[in-house]
């Protein structure tokens, strides 16, 4: 099975035989992908029930919770990685979200959406909200309920006490885009963060 | 409980079978193939954990109390030794199997079932059977009767009580390096062994590090869902073990 390109740019960022939790797991594609293509083990969570279901057809252990508000069940430093891929702009309590994880593991990779990303912008100058192959939704049944920049949200990993080690900006079809710091905020679509408390 | 695995070990020697893809069970049994794969986890490709617990709680055992004392404290329960004395406690075994279908079932599924319809053979308010969820749980404990003995029930309410596989250290350190992988699966309207019950054998095993998948699946029909037939419910032990089957084949 291949890999979304995201998903194997965020495999790419995982050591071998790292124990990993897949907060937002989906079908468990990432998970099956490290336990057999990079000796890794892991829990997937997970509230989308036929995403459970599809995880537990192709064997990713996988606990069907609410991220929001029972991450408490997970011990500190139990994981050796925790992935937050595309997860984070559907979160209600996202600073709370971002504390567990880093409580669960000392390294992190966050994927998100870029709300700043020009195209966006133009979008809201011209009245209308942003949508995107990244935010393909309508305002009105939107899953992403949080949306942010690229900056808003490194402040908010400041702010925790979050350390960026690596930051790898995306356009808008998920590949990597080498741009400057300062204009990852305009061009880029998406970013992928490894993160570190 | 340990007991009760025992036997299922030596039936399966008698009939030749070394390993089991899956152990699956619901309830008292839920608990007997948690305590199989802690205690033999060798035996099992996979154990399918649904609607038990792994340690009852004070309002478990306060329902198992009861129970008991109906039984005991029947005239005919005879200090154990009804059956050389040609009696049973049919009362007190009735009392206590009408108590625990209370629990079996949520309010929800009570109301839906019965509401307050009136059982059709009362014509006048009594203290008989009046209401139709009176007949049905006269019914119950009446059938009851035909197949349960009043000691069995004494034991294995007992039995449950003392479940506490997670107290033994060893448990979780004997699953160490085992192939194994667990599915626990919980019912949001089972107030008997309520979802929190299944969180907690998640938790031990997941932080022990094993394979642990865990779904509560919605259900308006109490602890007794785990008899009756939920789409979501069966398809994820489907998928569970059609992927078991896979992996022990390839």
């Amino acid at each position: 099975m291949r890999l979304r390109p995201d998903l194997e740019l965020v495999a790419g960022l995982i050591p071998s035989g790292s124990r990993v939790l897949d907060v937002g797991c989906a079908g468990g594609t990432l998970l099956r992908h490290l336990i057999d293509h990079q000796g890794c083990t892991g829990t997937g969570v997970e509230i989308d029930p036929d995403a459970v279901l599809a995880a537990i057809r192709i064997g990713v252990p996988v606990i069907e919770l609410d991220v929001d508000e029972e991450l408490g069940q997970f011990e500190d430093d139990s994981y050796d990685v925790v992935v937050l891929s595309r997860t984070l702009q559907a979160m209600r309590n996202l600073d709370l979200v971002l504390e567990h994880i880093a409580r669960i593991g000392a390294r992190m990779i966050v994927s998100v959406p870029n709300f700043g990303w020009w195209r966006h912008r133009l979008r809201l100058l011209g009245g209308r909200m942003p949508m995107s192959k990244e935010l393909p939704y309508a305002w009105y049944n939107s899953p992403n309920i949080r949306f942010t920049t690229l900056v808003d949200l490194e402040d908010l990993f400041a702010r925790l006490g979050l350390t960026i080690e690596r930051r790898i900006t995306l356009n808008i079809k998920g590949h990597p885009l080498q741009v400057t710091d300062r204009a990852a905020n305009l061009f880029a679509g998406a970013a992928v963060y490894v993160l570190r408390r | 409980m340990a007991d009760f695995v025992t036997v299922h070990r030596a039936l399966l020697a008698h009939l030749g079978v070394t390993r089991l893809l899956a152990a699956v069970g619901g309830s008292l049994g839920g608990m007997q193939v948690l305590e199989w794969a802690l205690t033999y986890p060798d035996d099992l490709a996979s154990a399918v954990v649904i609607a038990a617990s792994s340690r009852l709680n004070a309002q478990n055992i306060a329902f198992s109390a009861v129970a008991r004392r109906a039984i005991m404290d029947d005239p005919d329960f005879r200090d154990g030794q009804y059956a050389r004395e040609r009696a049973n406690p049919d009362v007190g075994l009735r009392t206590a199997r009408m108590m625990a279908h209370i629990t079996y079932l949520s309010e929800e599924a009570l109301s839906e079932k019965f509401g307050r319809t009136p059982h059709p053979g009362s014509a006048k308010p009594g203290f008989g059977i009046d209401f139709a969820v009176e007949s049905y749980l006269d019914h119950q404990g009446q059938v009851f009767l035909e197949r349960f003995d009043a000691l069995s029930y004494l034991y294995l309410s007992r039995v449950m009580d003392y479940f506490d596989p997670f107290a033994d250290p060893a448990a979780l350190a004997r699953l160490a390096g085992k192939d194994l992988r667990f599915l626990v699966m919980s019912f949001d309207s089972d107030w008997r062994f309520s979802t929190d019950h299944s969180r907690r054998i998640v938790r031990r095993l997941e932080r022990a590090g094993q394979r642990v998948s865990f779904r509560e699946i919605p259900s308006r029909m109490g602890h007794d869902s785990f008899l009756l037939t939920i789409p979501r419910y069966h398809d994820t032990i489907r998928a569970f073990l059609d992927r078991a089957l896979e992996e022990v084949r390839a």
